[in-house]
Formats: structure tokens, C-alpha cells, sequence
């Protein structure tokens, strides 16, 4: 084993004890001298150059790259969490045959799928599903989140939150929290458009909250456009139709002439 | 195996840490896998591209790179580049992938056209630095690495004079590169001011050489208009002593006339004899100062030019200093050359003893033209013209005096003119020849005012842009009549006499016919302006242009069309305002000038604005008249590329207006003239059967113009083509319009007795100004008939002459590599009844089996017997044409083609200087190395020098001995009378035929 490997596993060593304390701040630093050390392995990705250490010290970068995301989302950082997960990813997609398998790998994947259905990119939640194997998406992890993003897409929004008592994996609960407030975000959007205004009763049922005090804090932070009053709450200020569009008539008329003169120049 | 990363995502990833150390990671690679990934990297371009926007991040250049190669890969080279530059040094010239190739094209283009702008618009180039950068450093490569024809290329588009000049001069073959840059400049380089820079350079290159290439020089001098430079030439090689440098001066002088730039040619040889008494004066006053005084007094006489120089040859032999006198004696030749009367005179010679034309062709076309059709009739006078065109032949004639008489009116003005086209060149005799048909002084009254007028325009003709001697009478006669026709004739005279020389005096004669707003007169004036201001864009144009607005007579609207078309000829851009105000006109007859003006102002150019604004006009103008002539200019336009006319109006070809057809017709009968090519009689030959009678005739005409000199052996639609015009003539129930086509159109097939060609091009790959003005005013034959004789000034000789030291042709032999039957004269027609025997080849096939047979027993036997023999005598046989076998085929007519084609033909033929060398034939010539004489420039064509390499041997001589006139300065009658009396020896310079007379 070279100097450097031992001084990037010493690093990681300390990286990990600073997680545990939830000293993140130290954590961030160490880790981010960690990735700056994994740039001179020439057998880590996208090089992938063979050499005698190569598996060893594709297992460490990848733990390493793991710890990193895990500690995004204590951070509750997305941003990291998204940066950190795809330098992750070539470890499962491209060399993921030649390691021992990580105990972390389905959690982590599950995490992405509910980041991506989080942050409502349903295209690339498919995408990253379709790259998965059928024996993957068995897993509980990965099958949360498939359950999930159908419950989400049928509208059964109720099981939706109910999901949250049953997360396969501590980490996920953040998510789950934000999965909630997209979900509302959701139901506020539809309410929107299909009514002109709701009883606070019903609105409070309808955003699944469990108190009005909640329901009007939320109007007053996401929606100020809606007006409460007398006990209602009036949508009509959201609505503003837009004009259709007119058909540009005066454009097609000249183009159809013109048309018509060029077919009589034609030889 | 190496594990391929699958996706560029964690890199991408990377790039949005904060260590800078992980970007630069990242960026670095990515540039490796950017071939692979680009598609994902697109969508992180913003990214990177803050990243380069970012003053503090350290890899800027980096980043550039990379999102160039991103850009570059979506096509959007214009990022692309702008990146790349942003990546200075990263960006590698020498790279070997397509994106350094692509952006270095990129780079070359944007940077050459920012150029271009910049010169166009007269401002200094705002050029970005890093770009002219990259240029450079690609120049530099190019000339480093040997590859100076793109460097040169380079240079030149992006008008880096400075690298043009290194690049030709660190050229290991500067003599090659330098041929190669002129014809690179003449091809490529659209804009004429730029062309001249481009030429001046060249010229400067060449005369740093150590030996530096004249000819070249002065043909470049001559683009750039600089007699005195060639003249100054000229001087040194004649004053040299050298006889070799002697022979070169003379062979330059040659090729100058080639260009047929009269003004030129005249500026050069009026130079040449000042300096001559200025430098020698000081050294040696007394032997020069007559001879300046006898050039002097010749030059301001200007009458008749050879008299005049041959007196100055007389003067210099009283002279005392040997090397004066040779300089003297050299001297007279290249003024005899430069006045163009040597080359004239010479080309005389060969058409009249070479003449190969067919005057069963003309007397099958004489007795199948109905009586009563004077269309025909004179369309017939017109081919027999074309035929002999320039070889003083007038035979036909002189036997159907009475059925010549039929010519009434306009008629008898063109028959009288064809004269002057069968006497064309014959400078000396033509106004001898002329004289019975000439106005008669005042008193007058003689001859018809139409054969008085034809006998002008004849004039004209013979001293086609040679007119020295002649100008003073045409303006005379001029002057003296008030006869409109007459008028006509003696305007078309003087125009073609004063071709190009922008006499004022001359115009004000012509003017004042103008002003008397004759339409007969006044339509002949106004072309005859424009021949007279031939590419001079002068003012006069918008004169022209005033009156055309103000006249009522369509005639003269659209001769003054014409003339204003004439005067703009060669200027490109700068003829840009005229045209664009003719083509806006009101009057359809001035559009249709305007059409003439971008054909002759771009003439041979290819210009791509000139051709696109034709082709506007040929699809959107209202009137048939200008889109006929928009197509047809695209004739002149293109000349120069011939194989691209067919395919730009193909389409036109099948347009539903015929006029269109008409066009497309001559277009590339115009620009295909004489090529012989195969699309263009692919496309004309649909056309020759067209349902309207006026395309048909054009498509015959235009088919003729192209085929000129081909021969059946080369392409077998020759025959099949000299066949249908043949039907189409004896045919009684075809229109008169298609049959008047066939007619010329066998005249121009066979045109200067089958020993010219229509060229447009010199050489040297210069515009000839007569040719190419001779076509245009042709094309007008559609509105008056007469103008056709106007082809024949764009009729060259077929012929290689060679030279010797004192002009004369020496007896001299040559290869033709190819098979003899590729280009031989097109076999006599024989008489009708033979038609019908060829008819019935298979009733002789077993005789001429036999004969077969016997043919090979007698050459097995003669092989037996003379094994050695046999070999040599190969040589004799080839060289006169005729095989043995030809004799025995007399007596048996029927049998001769087909055991003619069992024998093998041989595969070179050996040619006698001088020789007839058609164009396609040109590059099988070869020079014998054995041989005595050694040409100057090994050209397989044209006036040639010879070098003797025996000179102390007597020569023999195989065309004419002297040219009569210049052994009798006494006058031209008694050279006349000499050579009556001399018999009929075939070398002897041609008598002048007896007058004739109309009976009517």
C-alpha cells in the first residue's frame, strides 16, 4: 500500500470521526482535501487505469464519495447531495461489478429517486429508474420511492404523507419532509385553478393540514396572493386570464401571396 | 479492458466544487472525453463558460477550449471560433483533427472577408488580434512545411500581400509558384483594383529574379495597363546583343498581339522608339537622329504602316555601328509585330494555303434554297462569308454571279459586306479590293448606296482593330454622305476600324450622325460608339444614355443599348451604377442593354453577384426581349469555366418560354465555343428539334458555334449533326427561320475554311476584346442580319506557326501524339448520288472481305521481304495522310472506308510548321528533340520563335518567302501585279481577284 493511499484513509479516518460528532464543519473541510487527493488516482474514474492497488483504492473513493452524500443530506444541502451522487455514480455504473457491494448503495439510490421526485423531476426519476436492474428495484429502498412517485402521480396524495411513518432508511425523512410540502404545493396549484374560493375548513382539509393556524401561516408564506376573509379563502387575484392568441391573419395573407408570385416566376 | 466511464456526469459534477484544483480536474478531463460526451457536456456549457468569465480562476483558457470543442460539435462554429480564440496557445494549429481543421477553415474565412470588407469599404480592418494570430501562425506553418500553393492561397484570399510575397519567395521553384499565383489571381480573384495589386506584387517578385521569366511579366504588365514597363522590356532584351533575348522580345511582342488590346499594343509601340533616341543620343548622335526623325514622321503619316517601317530598315542599314543597326533592324520587327500586321499577314498566308473548305456544301445549299425565299438567299451568302472567312477565297462568288444578283437593298449591303470578311486581314489589298464597290468620291452617283455601304463595312471588317491606315477615308466618307445607308455601313466601318481607341474625333463624327436621329444611321452609330469606347467607361456612356431616353426610334434605342453595354466592357464593379441604372429602366430595349452591360462588364469572370442578377432578370422580367438576353449573357459571363454553363441553364434550357430557350441556346454556344463539349451538345441537341422555329434555328447556330473543329472521330454527334443540317436544308417543307439556321450554322462548322476556331480566351487565359466584342454584336443578328459578320472577329486560327529569327517560317517538324483521324479535316462531301451507296454496306461486305485478305497476304508478304524496311517507311507514309490503300480505294470507291479501318492506324502524326493544330489537339503536341530548331516557349499553338541551333546552315523555308508588300515598298498595286505575274505558285502571297459586277 503507496503513502498516498494510507494518508487518503488516515484523511477518512478523521472525515468519519468528525461525522459522527456532527462537527460538519470539519467534516466539509476534510472531505473536501479528500476529493482534491482522489484527483492524482489515475485509476479512479474517468480514467479507470488498471493498476495493483486499483480495486482498493476504487472501494475507498467510493465509501468516501458515499459518506459524502449521506453527510449532504444531514447538511440538508441538495446542491452538494446532487454534486456528490454523480461523481458517486460511475462507482455502481461503471466498475460496480469489479467491487465488493456496498452495503449503502441501495439507500443512496433510493435517496436520488426521492431527491429527483422532491425537486419534481419526474423525467430524470424515470430515466434513473430505466437504468436500474429488475432484481434493483425489488429492494425496499428503491421500491419506496417507485410507490411513492406512483401514489404521487395518481393524485392519492394522503398516502403520499402517510408514507413517512415507513421509511426504509433514517436518512430519508428529510426528503419525506420536503416530499410533503411539494405535495401541498401541488393541491394549492390544482385548488387554484378549479376554484374560485374554499371555505378555511375545507382548505385545511384539502392542504392536509392538520390546524388552521398551520394553513394560514402557509398562505402567508407561499401564497400571498390569496386573500382570507369571512372564513373563506378567495383564489380570484391568482387568476388572471391570459389573452388567447390572435391568428395572425395579415402574416398569412401576404405569405400565401407571395407564394402565389413565386409559383408564376418558376421557368 | 480498460473500464470506459459511461457518462461525463461526475465530471460535470465536479466542476460546481469549490476547490479550484477539482474544476481544473474536471476541466482537464473533459476536454479528453469531450469527443464522447458532448452531448451531456452541452447542457453544462453556462457553467464553463462562467468559469472562462471568471478573471481569478487561473485555467481560463481551459475552459475555452472545451467550450469550443462543445460548440463545435453542436455546429455552432461561430462560438466555436470565438472560444477557440479565447484559448491562445491551447488551441493547437498543428493539430491533426477535424475541429482544428474546421475552425482553422473558419478562422481563414472570417479573417479573409473582414479583410475583404475592410478594402471594399476603403477603411482600415478592425481585425481581432488573436484571430490574425491564428492566420499568421497557419501561414507561417504552411510556408514552413513546404506547402506554399496553400500558403499563396492563403495569402491571397486574405490579402496578406506581405505573406504572399515570403511565401514566393522562400518557394524552392519560384518560376513555378509564381505561374501558379497568376493563374490563381486571374481565376480566383474577383475584384479587379485587388487583382492589380496582386499582379504588381508579382511583377516586383519577377524582376528580383535572378532570371527573371518576361513573358510572364509582360503579360502581367499588360493586365495592369503599363505599356511603358513592357516597353522598357522589350528595349533591354533587343538592345541586349543576345540573339536568344532578341527572339524572346519578338515572342513577347506575339503574345501581346494575341490579346488583341489595340489601344495597348499601340501605347506600347509608341514608347518603344522615344526612349530609343533619348538614351542613345548622348552615346552615338549622329547615326540615330535620322532614324528618329524617319519613325517620328512615320508615326505622325500613320497611312500605311508597313511602307513606313520598312523605310526606317533602309535607313538603318546606311548606319555605321553594327550593334545600333541590329538593334534597329530588331526594333522594326517588333513594331511590324506590335501593329499586328506580322501575325496577319501570317495568318493569311496559312488560311489561304490551308483552306480546306467545301464548296459542294455551299452549292447543295445554293440549289436547294427556293428562289423566290431571300432570306435563305442571303443566309447562304452569309455562310459562304463564314466559310471563307479571312482566306480571300471568294471562288463561290466569282461562279454564281447571276444567282448573286438576286441580293436586292439590304441584301446587296451584306453580300458586298462578306467581302470584307473573306478578305479579312488582307490590310495591304483591301481597299484595292473594295475599290469598285466604294462611294466615288463626292460626285458619287456610281453604285448602289448598299453595296457603297456594304464596301464601309467590309472595310471595317479587313481592318478589323487594326485600322490604322484605314480610319482617315471611312471618316472621310463619312462625312461626305448623307445616305442613311451608307451611313450605317461607314459607322459599323469605322467602329470596328478605331475598335477600342477611344478617338475623340472619331465619336464626334459618329455623333453628329446620331444627332441627325436616322434610325437606319442612327442604330449603326450607336454600336459603332460603343466599339469605339470599348471598356474605357468614360463618360460618354450617360451622353449615350441621355439620347437613347430622348430619340422615338426603337433602332437607335437599342444600338446606343449596345454601345453603352460596349463601353462598360471588362470594368466589373466599376460598371456597377450603369448597370444598375439601365437595369431599372423604364424602356425594355435599355434593361436589355443593361443585360448586355453585366455580360460584357463581368465577361469571362464567373462572378457569382453578375450570374445571380442574370438569372433574376431571365425569370422575372416582363419583357421576352430582356429575358432572352439575360440568359444569353450568361454566356459571357461563364466562357472562362465552359463545363459550368450547361449545367446553370439546363433548367432554362426546358422553360416553357422559348425565348428562354432561345437564350439558353446561345449561351452556351457562346461559352462552350469551340470546346466541343459533350454536356453542351447533350443539351443543345433537344433543342435543334424544338417545336418553335427561332429556337430551333439559335439551337443549330449555338450546336455549330460548339462544335466548331470537331471532328466525327472525337465525337460521332458530329456527323449525325452535319446530317440533320443537311436534311434540314434540302428539306422543302421547313420553316424559313430553322433553315436559315442550318445554313449559317454549316458556314460557322466549317468557318475560315475549317482552320479557325471561336475563342473568347487567349492563351494566357486573358479575354480577347475583339473576340469576345465580336459575339456580343453577332448575338444582335435576331434584330438586323448584316451584324452577323460580326462572328468573325471572334474567329482565331487553328495553327501552330513557327518562326525564325527574321519572321519567316522555316521548315520545321513536329509530333502530334494521338491518332491522326482524332483531328483531321471532316472528309470532302462527295457528290449526291454517293449518299445513296452508303446506304448499302452490306452488299459489299464480301469484296471487301476479300480485299481484307488480300490486304493481309500483301503485308505478310511484304513483312517476309522487308522485315527491316517496312519500319522506317512507317514513318513517310503517316506523315502525308494517305496510305497506300488509299490509291486502290480510288478504283474502288465503295471498298476504301472499311479496309482503311482494318489497317492500324498509326498513333502519332508528324506535322509540318506551319501546321494546323486545333485545340483539343494541343496537348498531344511534342517537340522533337532531335530536331534543328528549339522554340523559345513551348507552346503547342500559335506564333511561336524558333531558336536555330545551326544558323550557319541555309534555311528552307515552307510557307511564303517575304511578305510582298514588305520586299515592294514601291505600293500595293505593283505587289499585286508581281505576284499575278508570278503565277499560281501556292506560296505566293494571294493576287486580289478580279472586281465583279452586279447585273442589276
Amino acid at each position: 500500500m503507496d503513502a498516498k493511499l494510507t494518508e487518503v484513509l488516515q484523511f477518512f479516518e478523521r472525515f468519519k470521526a468528525a461525522c459522527l460528532r456532527n462537527d460538519f464543519d470539519s467534516a466539509n473541510k476534510l472531505l473536501s482535501q479528500l476529493k482534491v487527493q482522489l484527483t492524482e488516482f489515475r485509476s479512479l474514474p474517468p480514467l479507470f487505469e488498471n493498476s495493483r492497488n486499483a480495486i482498493h483504492e476504487l472501494t475507498v473513493a467510493r465509501d468516501i464519495y458515499e459518506d459524502a452524500v449521506i453527510l449532504s443530506v444531514k447538511l440538508e444541502d441538495q446542491d452538494a447531495f446532487e454534486r456528490d451522487f454523480f461523481q458517486l455514480k460511475p462507482y455502481y455504473t461503471d466498475v460496480g461489478n469489479r467491487l465488493p457491494a456496498s452495503p449503502q448503495q441501495y439507500p443512496i439510490l433510493g435517496l436520488n429517486l426521492l431527491r429527483l421526485l422532491v425537486q419534481n423531476r419526474i423525467a430524470e426519476f424515470h430515466t434513473e429508474l430505466e437504468l436500474l436492474s429488475p432484481i434493483d428495484l425489488e429492494n425496499p429502498c428503491i421500491k419506496h420511492a417507485v410507490e411513492l412517485e406512483q401514489s404521487f402521480m395518481e393524485g392519492a396524495y394522503n398516502r403520499v404523507l402517510s408514507a413517512r411513518q415507513s421509511v426504509p432508511h433514517e436518512t430519508y425523512v428529510y426528503f419525506m419532509d420536503l416530499l410533503a410540502k411539494t405535495v401541498r404545493d401541488e393541491i394549492a396549484g390544482c385548488s387554484e385553478k378549479a376554484y374560485d374560493y374554499l371555505s378555511i375548513n375545507d382548505a385545511r382539509q384539502m392542504l392536509l393540514f392538520s390546524s388552521d393556524q398551520e394553513l394560514l401561516s402557509y398562505v402567508k408564506e407561499d401564497h400571498p396572493e390569496w386573500e382570507v376573509k369571512n372564513g373563506y379563502v378567495f383564489f380570484q387575484k391568482a387568476k388572471e386570464s391570459a389573452p388567447c392568441k390572435e391568428i395572425p391573419s395579415l402574416q398569412l395573407i401576404n405569405q400565401t401571396l407571395s407564394y402565389a408570385r413565386e409559383l408564376e416566376r418558376i421557368v | 479492458m480498460a473500464t470506459m466511464v459511461s457518462s461525463a456526469g461526475g465530471l460535470l459534477a465536479m466542476l460546481n466544487e469549490n476547490h479550484p484544483l477539482l474544476k481544473l480536474h474536471a476541466l482537464s478531463n473533459l476536454i479528453s472525453l469531450v469527443d464522447y460526451f458532448w452531448p451531456e457536456i452541452s447542457t453544462s456549457v453556462p457553467v464553463i463558460e462562467s468559469l472562462y468569465e471568471d478573471e481569478g480562476f487561473e485555467q481560463r483558457q481551459l475552459a475555452a477550449l472545451l467550450v469550443s470543442k462543445v460548440f463545435y460539435y453542436l455546429g455552432e462554429l461561430n462560438d466555436s471560433l470565438s472560444y477557440a480564440l479565447g484559448a491562445g496557445p491551447l488551441f493547437d494549429v498543428s493539430e491533426d483533427s477535424d475541429y482544428v481543421h474546421t475552425l482553422l477553415a473558419k478562422a481563414i474565412d472570417e479573417y479573409a472577408s473582414i479583410k475583404t470588407k475592410a478594402a471594399e469599404s476603403n477603411k482600415e480592418a478592425i481585425v481581432d488580434p488573436r484571430l490574425e494570430a491564428i492566420v499568421e501562425r497557419m501561414l507561417d506553418k504552411c510556408i514552413m512545411d513546404g506547402k506554399y500553393q496553400q500558403a499563396m492561397g492563403m495569402a491571397i484570399e486574405c490579402r496578406r500581400l506581405d505573406k504572399l510575397e515570403e511565401a514566393i519567395t522562400r518557394s524552392d521553384n519560384v518560376q513555378g509558384t509564381l505561374s501558379y499565383c497568376i493563374n490563381v489571381s486571374h481565376s480566383f480573384v474577383n475584384r479587379r483594383e485587388y487583382r492589380s495589386e496582386v499582379l504588381r506584387l508579382l511583377v516586383k517578385v519577377y524582376q528580383k529574379l535572378p532570371s527573371p521569366d518576361y513573358i510572364s511579366i509582360c503579360q502581367c504588365l499588360m493586365f495592369l495597363d503599363e505599356p511603358e514597363g513592357v516597353a522598357s522590356i522589350l528595349e533591354k532584351l533587343t538592345r541586349s546583343g543576345n540573339k536568344d533575348e532578341a527572339l524572346l522580345a519578338l515572342q513577347i511582342s506575339f503574345d501581346l498581339v494575341e490579346n488583341e488590346n489595340q489601344a495597348f499594343l499601340l501605347k506600347v509601340r509608341d514608347r518603344l522608339s522615344q526612349p530609343k533616341s533619348q538614351t542613345s543620343e548622348p552615346v552615338q548622335p549622329q547615326p540615330t537622329e535620322p532614324d528618329s526623325t524617319q519613325s517620328g514622321s512615320g508615326t505622325a503619316s500613320g497611312d500605311v504602316q508597313m511602307s513606313d517601317s520598312s523605310r526606317t530598315s533602309d535607313a538603318n542599314a546606311i548606319e555605321i555601328d553594327p550593334s545600333e543597326a541590329m538593334y534597329a533592324e530588331s526594333l522594326t520587327k517588333i513594331k511590324g509585330i506590335l501593329s499586328g500586321e506580322t501575325s496577319i499577314q501570317l495568318t493569311l498566308q496559312f488560311l489561304y494555303s490551308h483552306n480546306k473548305s467545301d464548296l459542294l456544301i455551299l452549292k447543295t445549299i445554293k440549289q436547294s434554297v427556293e428562289m423566290r425565299n431571300s432570306v435563305c438567299h442571303s443566309a447562304t451568302i452569309y455562310a459562304n462569308a463564314i466559310m471563307h472567312a479571312g482566306t480571300t477565297v471568294d471562288t463561290f462568288l466569282r461562279e454564281n454571279l447571276d444567282w448573286l444578283s438576286r441580293a436586292t437593298n439590304w441584301a446587296k449591303f451584306s453580300a458586298t459586306a462578306g467581302l470584307g470578311v473573306i478578305h479579312r486581314g488582307h490590310l495591304q489589298q483591301g481597299r484595292s479590293l473594295m475599290a469598285p464597290y466604294l462611294p466615288q468620291g463626292v460626285a458619287g452617283g456610281g453604285g448602289s448606296p448598299y453595296s457603297e455601304g456594304g464596301a464601309l463595312y467590309a472595310l471595317g471588317l479587313i481592318h478589323a482593330n487594326h485600322g490604322e491606315g484605314i480610319k482617315q477615308f471611312l471618316r472621310d466618307s463619312l462625312r461626305n454622305t448623307n445616305v442613311e445607308v451608307i451611313q450605317h455601313g461607314a459607322c459599323l466601318g469605322l467602329g470596328l476600324a478605331a475598335l477600342g481607341t477611344a478617338d475623340e474625333e472619331i465619336y464626334d463624327d459618329i455623333k453628329s450622325v446620331l444627332y441627325t436621329d436616322s434610325a437606319v444611321a442612327g442604330e449603326a452609330a450607336g454600336i459603332s460608339m460603343g466599339l469605339l469606347m470599348v471598356g474605357t467607361a468614360s463618360e460618354k456612356a450617360s451622353e449615350m444614355l441621355a439620347y437613347a431616353h430622348e430619340t422615338q426610334h426603337e433602332k437607335i434605342i437599342r444600338g446606343l443599348a449596345l454601345g453603352i453595354a460596349l463601353t462598360v466592357y471588362g470594368r466589373e464593379e466599376e460598371a456597377d451604377t450603369l448597370i444598375e441604372q439601365m437595369t431599372r429602366d423604364q424602356d425594355p430595349i435599355l434593361r436589355y442593354g443593361g443585360m448586355y452591360a453585366l455580360a460584357l462588364a463581368y465577361r469571362g469572370t464567373a462572378n457569382n453577384k453578375a450570374i445571380r442578377q442574370l438569372l433574376h432578370f431571365a425569370v422575372s422580367d416582363v419583357s421576352d426581349d430582356v429575358r432572352r438576353t439575360a440568359v444569353l449573357a450568361l454566356g459571357f459571363v461563364l466562357y472562362s469555366e465552359p463545363e459550368q454553363t450547361p449545367r446553370i441553364v439546363s433548367l432554362l434550357s426546358e422553360s416553357y418560354n422559348p425565348h428562354v430557350r432561345y437564350g439558353a441556346a446561345l449561351a452556351v454556344g457562346i461559352s462552350c465555343a469551340g470546346t466541343g463539349l459533350s454536356e453542351a451538345i447533350s443539351l443543345l441537341e433537344p433543342l435543334t428539334s424544338d417545336v418553335v422555329d427561332f429556337v430551333r434555328q439559335g439551337a443549330l447556330i449555338a450546336m455549330a458555334m460548339v462544335m466548331v473543329q470537331t471532328s466525327e472521330a472525337s465525337d460521332s454527334r458530329v456527323g449525325t449533326f452535319r446530317r440533320q443540317l443537311e436534311k434540314i436544308i434540302l428539306d422543302k417543307h421547313e420553316d424559313t427561320m430553322s433553315k436559315m439556321g442550318a445554313i449559317l450554322a454549316s458556314g460557322i462548322l466549317d468557318a475560315g475554311g475549317r482552320n479557325v476556331t471561336i475563342r473568347l480566351l487567349s492563351k494566357t487565359k486573358h479575354d480577347k476584346v475583339t473576340a469576345v466584342v465580336g459575339l456580343a454584336v453577332f448575338s444582335q443578328f435576331w434584330y438586323w442580319y448584316p451584324l452577323i459578320y460580326f462572328v468573325s472577329l471572334s474567329f482565331s486560327p487553328t495553327a501552330f506557326i513557327g518562326l525564325n529569327s527574321d519572321l519567316k517560317v522555316p521548315r520545321f517538324e513536329f509530333l502530334s501524339n494521338a491518332k491522326p483521324s482524332l483531328f483531321e479535316y471532316p472528309k470532302p462531301t462527295t457528290v449526291p448520288t454517293a449518299t445513296s451507296t452508303v446506304k448499302l454496306p452490306t452488299a459489299v461486305l464480301s469484296i471487301s472481305a476479300k480485299a481484307k485478305t488480300r490486304a493481309k497476304k500483301e503485308a505478310e508478304q511484304k513483312a517476309i521481304a522487308l522485315k527491316s524496311v517496312t519500319e522506317s517507311s512507317a514513318g513517310p507514309n503517316t506523315g502525308k495522310g494517305k496510305s497506300p490503300s488509299e490509291k486502290e480505294g480510288d478504283s474502288m470507291q465503295v471498298d476504301s472506308p472499311t479496309e482503311k479501318k482494318t489497317e492500324p492506324e498509326p498513333s502519332f502524326e508528324i506535322l509540318t510548321n506551319p501546321a494546323r493544330v486545333v485545340p483539343a489537339q494541343e496537348k498531344f503536341i511534342k517537340f522533337m528533340e532531335d530536331s534543328r530548331y528549339v522554340p523559345v516557349k513551348s507552346a503547342p499553338s500559335g506564333f511561336v520563335l524558333l531558336r536555330d541551333l545551326c544558323p550557319t546552315e541555309p534555311e528552307v523555308l515552307s510557307l511564303t518567302d517575304t511578305p510582298s508588300s514588305t520586299t515592294s515598298p514601291a505600293g500595293n498595286t505593283a505587289a499585286g501585279q508581281q505576284s499575278s505575274a508570278s503565277a499560281m505558285a501556292v506560296d505566293e502571297e494571294p493576287q486580289p481577284p478580279q472586281p465583279f459586277e452586279y447585273s442589276t
